[in-house]
């Protein structure tokens, strides 16, 4: 990362113990708000995987943050600020789907591009925020409570929830909607509930890895179980494992490297991404050649 | 609605639509007595997915009325499924007992005991652990058939089951269809093989509002395909009388 100038030797030498993880008060406070994001990430994750709601996940948290800047300037609940904005966004998507017209990528991208132009201008302009912005953008390990833990508590319950009694109907919906809703399944009501719970869950995720790296928990691991796993009930428990542990890792590099946790938790990911793609790759690419050698 | 307790599917005055205030399809208007089948004949666009989702209750209907026996099974295209999707042969069939209304509990072992036989029955006990994207076309079908079986609908909506599938399953599906029929369910098969219309009991031809209704001798003649196709119909035999007619479509592309 940045710091490896300041030599690899020293860096080296800070190397924490792992212990320091729980003794620390605050850096127990960070473990358990990321294992409980974890759970959370992970499970939803799997969802957001299967129903191709990756760019979505990522878009809502962005879109959060000029409602945080604002909320931070005018010292406001940050939660609901950002709740707000996240269902509202999740709203006007679920809108658009329902007509029939898909909000589709460029929508999305340019969803993205007001938000944080938006954000900028509100920190820099008008609330001169400051050293605020890395905060909300990246998240923090040091400015963590309890009530950030009891809300990511509430979003591992509910993504827990969700996945035990909607499970069978979102699997159902995400391979054949038509079919489904033969079935007598309730599809809509069920996308409707996945795009909320995404929304809630990405804003219970902004405190520890901030606006900008909400996918680093609800893409990234289940993206890897994904390449790892050829089942629903797999993908769940693997996404979880890898959410909880890159979350853990993470966190252990962001106290050594002195980084934001939504950093050093996406780089944590997303090199596990990148291994499980080339050790896949390399493990298939031989029986492929024989299947079509025979 | 209907007195007659042996029509498995009526429809009267139906129009549909996809949200706005324009009609997708309309003017459909037929019934089928159970134990029936129903050839559905149209151009693409032209109205036959969309009077399947609207007997399956999935779009909005603009006005008439809909009655169909029991919750009818839906069978999409299969290339319309999401082949990539990390769900077995028996995972999908299982997915049939949904249907019970209790959606919200995980399957009972009377369930698995139930998507095991229908797998059986189409042929596939030994494809229960296969993933559903790696399964034939032919064989996705009768996955699908097997959910529909775990389903126990009395009526089948099959939209193109047999395009992409190879001749040999096809006759299997086509069996498997025969089988069907003699157990009293009701089948609606929609196909772009007009010449195949004349095996059904009744064919139906849509182009954005229902063209004709009727036994394949009154169906399929040549003003009604000409009707139903446009210039997209060939017709290959006819002798002039006012009868029945030989006919294959031709796909236009449109640059």
């Amino acid at each position: 990362m940045i710091l490896v100038y300041a030599g690899p030797v020293s860096v080296l030498a800070s190397l924490p113990s792992p212990g320091d993880l729980v003794e620390l008060p605050f850096m127990r406070t960070a473990l358990i708000e990321l294992v409980l994001l974890g759970i959370a990430g992970g499970l939803l994750g799997a969802w957001i995987v299967l129903r191709r709601l990756a760019f979505f996940a990522h878009a809502v948290g962005t879109a959060t943050f000029p409602g945080l800047v604002v909320a931070d300037g005018i010292g406001f609940s940050a939660t609901i600020a950002a709740l707000a904005v996240a269902l509202g966004y999740a709203g006007g998507v679920e809108r658009a789907g329902r007509a029939g017209r898909d909000p589709g990528d460029v929508a999305t991208a340019l969803a993205l591009v007001v938000a944080l132009a938006l954000g900028v201008v509100l920190a820099s302009d008008v609330f001169e925020s400051g050293a605020a912005v890395d905060r909300l953008l990246f998240g923090t390990a040091l400015g963590l409570d309890d009530g950030d833990l009891w809300i990511a508590a509430g979003a591992a319950a509910l993504a827990l929830a969700a996945t035990v009694l909607l499970g069978r109907a979102w699997t159902a919906a995400g391979f054949d909607a038509s079919g489904a809703s033969a079935l007598g399944l309730p599809v809509r009501t069920g996308d409707r509930l996945l795009l909320g719970l995404i929304a809630v869950a990405a804003v219970a995720a902004l405190p520890a890895v901030g606006a900008l790296l909400v996918a680093s928990l609800f893409v990234v691991p289940a993206a890897t179980a994904r390449l790892l796993t050829n089942g629903v009930a797999t993908l769940l428990a693997a996404a979880t494992a890898i959410a909880v542990a890159q979350g853990t890792v993470g966190l252990y590099v962001s106290l050594w490297l002195d980084v934001p946790p939504g950093p050093a938790v996406a780089v944590v990911g997303s090199s596990a991404y990148a291994v499980a793609a080339l050790a896949t790759a390399t493990l298939r690419r031989p029986a492929s050649v024989v299947a079509e050698a025979t | 609605m209907t007195d007659d307790a042996g029509i498995a599917v009526s429809v009267e005055g139906l129009a549909v639509t996809y949200g706005g205030p324009t009609a997708a399809l309309e003017g459909a208007d037929f019934s089928l007595p159970a134990g029936s089948s129903l050839c559905v004949l149209g151009p693409n666009g032209g109205g036959k997915t969309t009077l399947f989702r609207a007997l399956t209750g999935e779009l909005t209907r603009l006005h008439g009325a809909v009655h169909v026996d029991g919750r009818p099974a839906y069978l999409a295209q299969t290339e319309r499924t999401r082949l990539d999707f990390p769900v077995s042969a028996l995972d999908v069939a299982l997915m049939g007992s949904l249907a019970n209304g209790r959606w919200w509990l995980p399957a009972r072992r009377s369930d698995r005991a139930a998507a095991r036989d229908a797998l059986a029955r189409v042929g596939l006990a030994d494809r229960a652990a296969v993933r559903f994207g790696e399964l034939s076309g032919g064989q996705r079908q009768r996955v699908l058939l097997a959910r529909a079986l775990v389903q126990d609908a009395h009526v089948l909506l099959l939209d193109e089951p047999l395009a992409g599938v190879d001749p040999a399953s096809g006759e299997r599906i086509e069996a498997l269809f025969r089988e069907l029929r003699d157990e009293g369910r009701t089948l609606l098969v929609s196909t772009h093989d007009v010449d195949s219309a004349r095996a059904f009991d009744r064919v139906l031809c849509l182009n954005h509002t229902q063209v004709a209704f009727g036994s394949p001798s009154v169906a399929l003649t040549r003003a009604a395909l000409e009707r139903t196709y446009g210039d997209e119909i060939v017709v290959l035999d006819d002798d002039g009388s006012d009868g029945p007619v030989r006919a294959v479509t031709v796909q236009h592309h449109h640059h």
